[in-house]
C-alpha cells in the first residue's frame, strides 16, 4: 500500500480528491485500538438493520482478534484513514478487505470488502469512493480479478453506493432463526 | 359528598389531610388541571363540537341554488379546470386550511390515536378562527406510516390553502413536514416544531437585546433535542449564532459528532444528525453540567421535572444567563429558583408566569400572512420574520426582564407579524400574490378582527348558547 498512499484520487480524479479530507495508510499494530471502537460501531450500525445481526456480548474481544490477525494476514487489507488538517493523524476511519479463492469461478480470486467505517464527520466530501478505489487497487495487487462487497440487505445507501459505482448483486444470503 | 364550586374554573389551595402541608407548585397545577378537565368535559357534552360551518352568501330561496350549486356552479368548475390557481379567487380555498393529525403524541397524552385527538383539533381550529381569522377543519386520520401520512395529505390537498401538522410524534414529524413541505403548492406547517421555535427564537432575541448581548456572540445550550428545539437550533444557525457555540444536549448527554448513537442518528433521525455534524457539541462533550458551564443562554425544551434543571448549573452559566425551562406543566426549574441561582431574564411555556413562549402568539398571524399571501411555501425565513416582528411587538412598550414577549393580551402585535410573513413570502417569491406592507396589514387586521364580531353577533342572536354553569365538583373519595 506504501506505492499508492500519495495517490489520492487516482480513481475519482483530482478535482474531486483535493477536497477528500483524509489519508490512507496501512494499518499498524499500534493501531488495534483505536480501531477496535470503529469495527465495533461498524457491526451496532449492522444490528439496526436486522435483529439476526445482533451484536455479540463478547464481540470486543473478537473485533481484537480479527483485526490482529488480518494484520499479519497476506490475504487481508486493513487500511487506515486519518483525518487531515487540525485532524491529522487522529484516525477516523478504516477499511478491511479479504482476497478469497472462488472454488468453482473464474477469475478464480476475489476481493471482498467487509468493512468500511467513517466517523460521520467524515462521510461524503468524496471520502466512499476514494476509499474504494484505493481498496480496490490494492485487492488487485494481491490478484483479485473482481471486487466484491459485504453489508446488510437492508442498508440501502451501501447498496446505492456500490451500485452507483457498478456492482450489482451476484450472490444472496437469507435467514431465518431457528 | 358533593360540593358546590362556585365558579367553574375555581381553584382551591389543597389542603391535605395530614399534616396540612402547604401544596406544591405542581400540585396545584395538577388540581387544576384536574378541575379543567372536568368542565372541558362538561362543556362538551353540552355543545357537542367547538365549531360548525355557517353559509358566508346569501340563501333568499332554494332558487339561488341554481348559482351556488349546479347548475350554474358548473361554469366557476371549468374556471379552475382550466387555471388551477383561480381556486384561490373562485372558492374559500384562500382561507381554509386543514389542522391533520395521525394522533400519535397528543399533548401530554402520548399516542391516543385520531379519534380521540379530535377535541384537540376542534379546540386547535377555534383558535385558528378566533385570532388568526383562518377556517381550520380539524382531520384526524388514521394511518399506519408517515408514507401513508404524507399520501394522505397530498390527496387532500387541493381543498385547502395551507396544512397545519398537528401532534405527530418526533422524529417522524421532520420527514412528514419535510416531504410535505417538497411536494405541495401550499404551505406546510408543524406547529410543535415551528411555532415553538419560532416562539422561543423570539423571546430570546429580546431577551439577549436587555442583556446587550447577540446571537452572534453569545454560547447558547439547548437542553432536549426533540421538535422544537431541533428546529430552534436550525433558526439560529440561519440568525448567525456560530455553531461552534451552540450546544444541544439530550438524555444521553452533549449531542456531538462522534457520540456512540451516531449511526442509528442517521438512520432514525437523519435531522438530529445533521444538527449534531453542524454543532459537534459546540465544542464539547458530557453532561448539562459541562455544557452549560460559561453558556449564556439555556434553552430547555426537555421532560416536565422542575429538577431537570439545577441551581448549580444556573451558578456555573455566564453572567447574567438567560434561561428559558419550557417545558410543561412543569418547567425543567422553577422560575423563582432559576432567578435566586442569578438567572436576568427567565422564560416558561406557562401562562402563570412572566415571558410565557407560546406558540399562539405565533401560529395564528403566521397561517394569516401566507394566506394572504397565497403562499406556496414556508422557508425558514418566513419563520424568522415572525419571530423578529414578534419581538418587535414586544420591544415596542419596552423591554424588562418580566416582558420580552407580548402576552395573548396584546392582540395588536398579531397583524403586524402576519404583514412581516406576507411581506417575506412575497420577497421570496413563494408568493401567489403580491401586497404592498400597508395591504397585508389592513387585510390582517379586517380578518383578524372580524371572528371577535363574529362571536358576539351569534352570541347576542342567541345562535349561541351561552356559558351553563359548572355542575357540583364531587369530591374525589377512595370509592370514586
Amino acid at each position: 500500500m506504501t506505492g499508492t498512499e500519495e495517490k489520492k484520487g487516482r480513481s475519482t480524479g483530482a478535482s474531486e480528491t483535493a477536497s477528500v479530507p483524509i489519508h490512507l495508510r496501512p494499518a499498524r499494530e499500534t493501531d488495534l485500538e483505536t480501531l477496535v471502537p470503529l469495527l465495533l460501531r461498524l457491526k451496532r450500525l449492522n444490528e439496526e438493520f436486522d435483529p439476526l445481526l445482533k451484536v455479540r456480548e463478547d464481540a470486543e474481544t473478537q473485533a481484537r482478534q480479527i483485526l490482529k490477525f488480518d494484520l499479519s494476514n497476506p490475504k487481508a487489507v486493513v487500511l487506515v484513514a486519518e483525518g487531515t488538517g487540525p485532524d491529522r493523524g487522529k484516525v477516523v476511519g478504516f477499511v478491511r478487505a479479504h482476497v478469497r479463492e472462488r472454488a468453482f469461478y473464474a477469475p478464480e480470486h476475489e476481493g471482498v470488502i467487509l468493512d468500511i467505517y467513517f466517523l460521520p464527520l467524515y462521510r461524503r466530501r468524496g471520502v466512499g469512493e476514494y476509499v474504494l478505489g484505493e481498496v480496490t487497487t490494492v485487492l488487485k495487487g494481491k490478484g483479485a480479478g473482481i471486487v466484491t462487497a459485504e453489508f446488510p440487505a437492508q442498508n440501502e445507501i451501501a447498496s446505492r453506493f456500490y451500485t452507483k459505482r457498478g456492482f450489482r448483486p451476484i450472490t444472496a444470503v437469507q435467514a431465518r432463526s431457528l | 359528598m358533593a360540593k358546590s364550586s362556585p365558579s367553574p374554573v375555581e381553584t382551591e389551595p389543597v389542603v391535605r389531610r395530614k399534616g396540612r402541608r402547604k401544596a406544591s407548585a405542581a400540585e396545584r397545577s395538577e388540581d387544576k388541571t384536574d378541575l379543567l378537565g372536568e368542565r372541558s368535559v362538561e362543556l362538551s357534552r353540552f355543545y357537542a363540537g367547538k365549531i360548525e360551518t355557517v353559509p358566508k352568501v346569501p340563501v333568499r330561496s332554494l332558487g339561488d341554488f341554481a348559482l351556488w350549486y349546479t347548475p350554474g356552479v358548473a361554469a366557476v368548475s371549468r374556471a379552475i379546470q382550466s387555471e388551477p390557481d383561480r381556486s384561490f379567487d373562485l372558492t374559500g380555498r384562500w382561507n381554509t386550511i386543514a389542522i391533520v393529525t395521525d394522533g400519535s403524541r397528543v399533548l401530554g397524552l402520548g399516542d391516543i390515536g385520531p379519534t380521540a385527538a379530535l377535541p384537540v383539533m376542534e379546540g386547535k381550529a377555534l383558535l385558528f378562527k378566533v385570532l388568526g381569522g383562518v377556517d381550520a377543519i380539524p382531520v384526524p386520520i388514521r394511518v399506519r406510516s408517515p408514507e401513508e401520512f404524507i399520501a394522505t395529505v397530498e390527496a387532500m390537498a387541493p381543498a385547502f390553502g395551507g396544512i397545519n401538522l398537528e401532534d405527530i410524534a418526533s422524529p417522524k414529524c421532520f420527514g412528514i413536514l419535510e416531504e410535505l413541505s417538497k411536494r405541495l403548492p401550499i404551505p406546510v406547517w408543524h406547529d410543535d416544531q415551528l411555532g415553538t421555535a419560532a416562539a422561543t427564537v423570539a423571546g430570546l432575541l429580546n431577551a439577549l437585546a436587555l442583556t446587550h448581548r447577540s446571537v452572534e456572540d453569545v454560547r447558547t445550550v439547548l437542553l432536549g433535542a426533540g421538535a422544537a428545539n431541533l428546529v430552534t437550533a436550525r433558526l439560529l444557525l440561519k440568525l448567525g449564532h456560530p455553531a461552534d457555540s451552540l450546544t444541544l444536549v439530550d438524555q444521553k448527554g452533549v449531542l456531538h459528532a462522534e457520540r456512540e448513537d451516531m449511526d442509528e442518528l442517521e438512520l432514525h433521525n437523519p435531522w438530529k444528525f445533521r444538527i449534531a455534524l453542524a454543532t459537534d457539541g459546540g465544542g464539547r462533550t458530557g453532561d448539562l453540567a459541562a455544557a452549560v458551564e460559561g453558556a449564556d443562554v439555556l434553552l430547555a425544551a426537555s421532560t416536565p421535572n422542575p429538577d431537570t434543571v439545577r441551581p448549580q448549573h444556573i451558578r456555573s452559566m455566564a453572567k447574567d444567563p438567560i434561561v428559558f425551562a419550557l417545558a410543561n406543566p412543569v418547567p425543567e426549574i422553577w422560575p423563582e429558583v432559576a432567578r435566586s441561582a442569578g438567572a436576568a431574564v427567565v422564560a416558561t411555556g406557562r401562562s402563570d408566569f412572566p415571558n410565557q413562549v407560546n406558540n399562539s402568539l405565533i401560529f395564528p398571524a403566521v397561517f394569516r400572512g401566507v394566506l394572504d399571501a397565497r403562499a406556496r411555501s414556508i422557508p425558514d425565513e418566513v419563520v424568522l420574520a415572525a419571530a423578529k416582528e414578534l419581538a418587535r411587538g414586544a420591544s415596542r412598550k419596552g423591554l424588562t426582564a418580566q416582558h420580552i414577549l407580548p402576552t395573548m393580551e396584546e392582540p395588536e402585535v398579531f397583524p403586524e407579524i402576519a404583514a412581516a410573513v406576507g411581506d417575506m413570502a412575497v420577497l421570496l417569491g413563494v408568493a401567489r400574490r403580491t401586497l404592498t406592507h400597508d395591504e397585508f396589514l389592513e387585510r390582517a387586521r379586517a380578518l383578524m378582527g372580524r371572528p371577535a364580531q363574529l362571536v358576539r353577533a351569534l352570541a347576542r342572536a342567541h345562535l349561541t348558547a351561552p356559558m351553563p354553569p359548572a355542575k357540583p365538583r364531587r369530591r374525589r373519595t377512595a370509592a370514586s
